[in-house]
């Protein structure tokens, strides 16, 4: 029994992780109605980051957090002003940028391929950082540290997030621009700034995510595919576009991951995860969080 | 000569030619490039019936690949079923499950459908590396499937040399593209393209957009799967890492963005273009940076995509067109095929 | 028998009410106008009859039977076309094109989808521009495409949304003078229209409406001189030109 509960609450702190990487992905969609397929790649980068800023300069894990989200603020910001807005501005005859949605493709691939060119196939794990497999004994279970620190990462960071949307008068532009472009740029709002800014945003909590998962997981070129596919599933799961379905459609993987394995070989719960997000799509499109019309 | 007449010309010449290759071309490795080329050819074309012409963006095709592959194979193995009968079979199955897949997705915004192809793909794919047996169907989980060469022939779709393999993929990628030309001047192409770029205004003129993005789903699918139990026979080998895997999702749709979307030369010259890159960067450079062609593959459609959106088909026609008008008068010119 | 006959159409958008217990019918071959300040509802009014919404109460009937809540592309093939007050061209093709895929409406075959096409658009004397890509065009001509491809699909009622605003003077007089050849030819038309020259030479009858209320009906010369109507517009919303 015990045992369900550890696992349980694991889940829930690794769920809240993965709601972590997938929150860039729901942010960026939000505003420009694009789903960006390089967003695990960017997440890699954030990883490669900040292992490289720890590595070299011996600092605790946490405090690449100064040096990673700003250089990924700027990353998804340039990303989106030199190569996909160019895009946007000759596709913006048609309704739906699909053009849009395989260059980011693109820059996946490059992305990853530069990175194995670059460092190499290998995987890397910051050695000894004071995280690293730290466990805290509560009663008879063991719950890891550096995922309780990501689980409040992710709810720090979605609160904010959901904040600054909320409550500042950027935040209230990019909101507008979103729903609706034509009427935004009547009010002087310059749409494909904001887009950046976005983007910018959307990269940054990628760069969050990174230095949560740095300390107990493995960096190498490919890493960003596994959370790739987990965050399309996450954000259908808790609503294109919401910030909060983020979060729990992340915390609803986590835990088929960490209790299904107790009932099935864990090879099955993969297969699990892809037919409840089938099964979403069909039965609630919008998921759990999302508006329910969105042409 | 009329344009027309000189466009029919230049077609005829191009397909003599391509069935005299093998009479010239000898080496069974670059007879191998090529018979890939055409197959991906093949397939792009069949992709460009939903991801062209209907203007959703399917990124799962290669799950059809993996349907149309395992249906003939686990049919001829187990049950002695011909490769031909199981490769309908398979396609049949195909446009069932697409079918089914887009009945709910094309609704949506056409990320939702983007979405839901991936994680169909992907699912799919986890399924059978999980699945030994189903039933009486062996599907030999993640270790893939394997043909034994044993009778060779026509009626069992295996062959010693490669010009047989040639000729069959040559003559279903000539069979595809005039099909995807009566389509495009089709009552159904013209709805495709309207549902495609403004869904409320064709629906206002009469046209149901799901009916006709479901029937282009259920015909690229079916195409698609025949491609798959074509490959099995090529290398006698399938494995749902190889065979159903994200990466050739992907290649497709690259082709296509970068050959044109939605226009019929486009998937042959994005795969005339692209393929070589494929094939000699792994030849030449597959040890030292294993991932070079994907990088170029990026490069190239980030590139492509911001100044020419429609893909190279739309300068190379104004090219083809302007070299007739040179050689043959102004009456020469005018649209290319 | 009517053409059109609507019956205490009601739409709610949320808590917003769109359109409020609306009545009217049109004869068959007549000119109903529809006029209201922006946002009464007019549009709305539209998308009911075609299709694009059901109806939240009341009934709309075409021809005599009852069409809620059916699809626009089956109203289309009963006899129902409308253009889009945001006009909504196939931007990446020909305007030949545009037509066909409404004159494929009543054929499969391409070669007398694309002769209906051609007789439409010389109708219109539109047959010069057939193979410019409709993204290239003017507004007035991407107006006159929104008509043309509506006309293709043969229908009995014509639904204009705000089809000559934006155009010059002389560009008016050309359209009012089309829609007046339309009626000729048997079509019953039902037009929302800002510019109220036009919409007063054109109209046999016209209906007022405001915040979704019909306000006031009647020939064009009662309805300009109505009290209510002057109120609602006392904003000087209208372009009297
Ligand atoms: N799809 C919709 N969702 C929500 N509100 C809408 C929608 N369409 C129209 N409205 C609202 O309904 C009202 C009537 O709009 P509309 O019919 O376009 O007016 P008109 O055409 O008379 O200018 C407006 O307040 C508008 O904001
Ligand atoms: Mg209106």
């Amino acid at each position: 029994m015990i045992f369900v509960l550890e696992d349980t609450i694991n889940g829930i702190l690794m769920g809240s992780i993965y709601g972590l990487t997938a929150l860039g992905l729901t942010i960026i969609f939000g505003v420009l109605k694009v789903i960006n397929f390089a967003h695990g790649s960017m997440l890699m980068v954030g990883m490669y980051v900040a292992y490289w800023a720890v590595a070299l300069t011996g600092l605790h894990p946490y405090m690449a957090l100064f040096v990673v989200v700003p250089v990924m603020f700027f990353f998804g910001y340039y990303v989106q002003d030199l190569i996909i807005k160019p895009i946007f501005k000759a596709e913006k005859e048609v309704r739906e940028p699909i053009t849009v949605i395989i260059v980011t493709t693109g820059i996946w691939y490059i992305l990853d391929n530069l990175t194995l060119l670059l460092f190499g196939p290998d995987y890397r794990i910051l050695q000894d950082n004071p995280l690293r497999g730290k466990m805290l004994e509560a009663g008879q279970m063991l719950i890891s540290v550096p995922k309780l620190w990501g689980f409040c990462a992710a709810v720090v960071t979605a609160a904010s997030v959901y904040v600054f949307f909320q409550k500042t008068r950027m935040g209230r532009a990019i909101r507008a621009t979103s729903l609706d472009r034509e009427a935004a740029s009547l009010m002087g709002i310059n749409q494909y700034k904001v887009y950046n800014i976005a983007f910018g945003i959307g990269t940054a909590s990628a760069g969050i995510a990174a230095i949560t998962l740095v300390p107990f997981f493995n960096v190498y070129p490919t890493v960003g595919v596994l959370f790739d596919i987990k965050g399309f599933i996450i954000v259908v799961l808790g609503g294109l576009g919401s910030i909060w379905g983020a979060i729990v459609g992340g915390i609803i993987i986590g835990l088929i991951e960490s209790v299904a394995p107790q009932f099935m070989t864990a090879t099955w719960t993969e297969a699990i995860v892809y037919g409840l997000f089938l099964l979403v799509l069909f039965v609630k499109p919008s998921g759990l969080f999302g508006v329910k019309y969105d042409w | 000569m009329t344009p027309k007449k000189i466009n029919n010309c230049a077609l005829v010449l191009i397909v003599l030619i391509a069935f005299g290759v093998p009479l010239v071309v000898r080496s069974a490795t670059y007879l191998h490039i090529l018979i890939l080329l055409y197959m991906y050819a093949y397939l792009t074309t069949s992709w460009n019936l939903v991801g062209g012409f209907a203007g959703v963006l399917p990124l799962g095709h290669a799950a059809f690949v993996g349907i149309g592959a395992y249906t003939s194979t686990i049919l001829s193995l187990q049950y002695g079923v011909s490769p031909w009968l199981g490769m309908i079979i398979g396609g049949l199955l195909a446009a069932i499950v697409g079918v089914i897949i887009g009945k709910p997705t094309f609704k949506m915004r056409g990320a939702y459908f983007a979405l839901a192809t991936i994680a169909f793909g992907e699912g799919i794919r986890v399924l059978i590396e999980n699945i030994d047996y189903l039933g009486p169907l062996n599907f030999n989980g993640p270790r893939g499937l394997q043909i034994p060469p044993l009778d060779t022939g026509l009626s069992r779709f295996m062959f010693e040399a490669k010009e047989p393999y040639y000729y069959i993929i040559l003559v279903m990628l000539v069979a595809v593209l005039a099909l995807t030309y009566f389509i495009s001047r089709s009552k159904l192409g013209f709805y495709l393209n309207a549902g495609g770029e403004e869904p409320e205004a064709a629906m206002a003129l009469g046209v149901n957009v799901a009916r006709a993005k479901l029937i282009a789903m259920a015909m690229s699918c079916f195409l698609t799967a025949l491609a798959g139990t074509f490959w099995a026979q090529l290398t006698l080998y399938i494995h749902p890492k190889s065979i159903i895997s994200l990466d050739l999702s992907f290649e497709i749709a690259f082709i296509a963005l970068i050959g044109g979307r939605g226009s019929i030369a486009g998937p042959v010259l994005g795969a005339l273009l692209l393929r070589p890159v494929s094939d000699f960067s792994r030849i030449y450079f597959g040890d030292t940076v294993p991932g070079l062609h994907l990088i170029i593959f990026g490069v190239v459609l980030i590139v492509v995509m911001i100044y020419q959106p429609r893909g190279l088909q739309e300068p190379l026609t104004r090219a083809y067109n302007r070299l007739i008008h040179r050689f043959f008068g102004p009456q020469g010119s005018g649209r290319a095929a | 028998m009517n053409m059109l006959e609507v019956k205490q159409l009601t739409k709610d958008f949320g808590g917003l009410r769109a359109i409020d217990s609306l009545d009217l019918t049109i004869g068959k071959q007549e000119i109903l106008g529809l006029i209201g300040p922006n946002g009464a509802g007019k549009s709305t009014a539209f998308n009911c009859i075609a299709g694009v919404y059901a109806p939240t109460m009341g009934d709309v009937y075409f021809e005599g039977s009852r069409i809620n809540g059916q699809k626009p592309w089956v109203l289309c093939k009963k006899g129902i076309a409308r253009t889009f007050q945001i006009v909504k061209p196939f931007a990446t093709k020909t305007v030949l094109y545009n037509v066909m895929v409404g004159s494929f409406a009543n054929t499969n075959k391409r070669s007398e989808a694309k002769e209906k096409a051609m007789q439409i658009l010389e109708f219109l004397q539109f047959a010069d521009k057939k193979d410019i890509r409709a993204g290239n065009l003017t507004i007035g001509d991407r107006k006159r495409l929104e008509i043309a491809r509506a006309l293709a699909t043969e229908p009995k009622l014509l639904l204009l949304d705000e089809v000559m605003a934006g155009l010059r003077p002389s560009e008016v007089d050309e359209l009012v003078d089309m829609v007046r050849r339309l009626r000729q030819s048997g079509i019953t038309i039902f037009v929302i229209e800002h510019i109220m020259r036009a919409i007063m030479a054109l109209s046999d009858r016209i209906v007022v409406i405001h915040f979704g209320r019909k306000i006031a009906e009647g020939s064009p010369e009662k309805v300009a001189s109505d009290e209510n109507v002057i109120k609602a517009y006392l904003g000087g919303e209208y372009v009297v030109s």
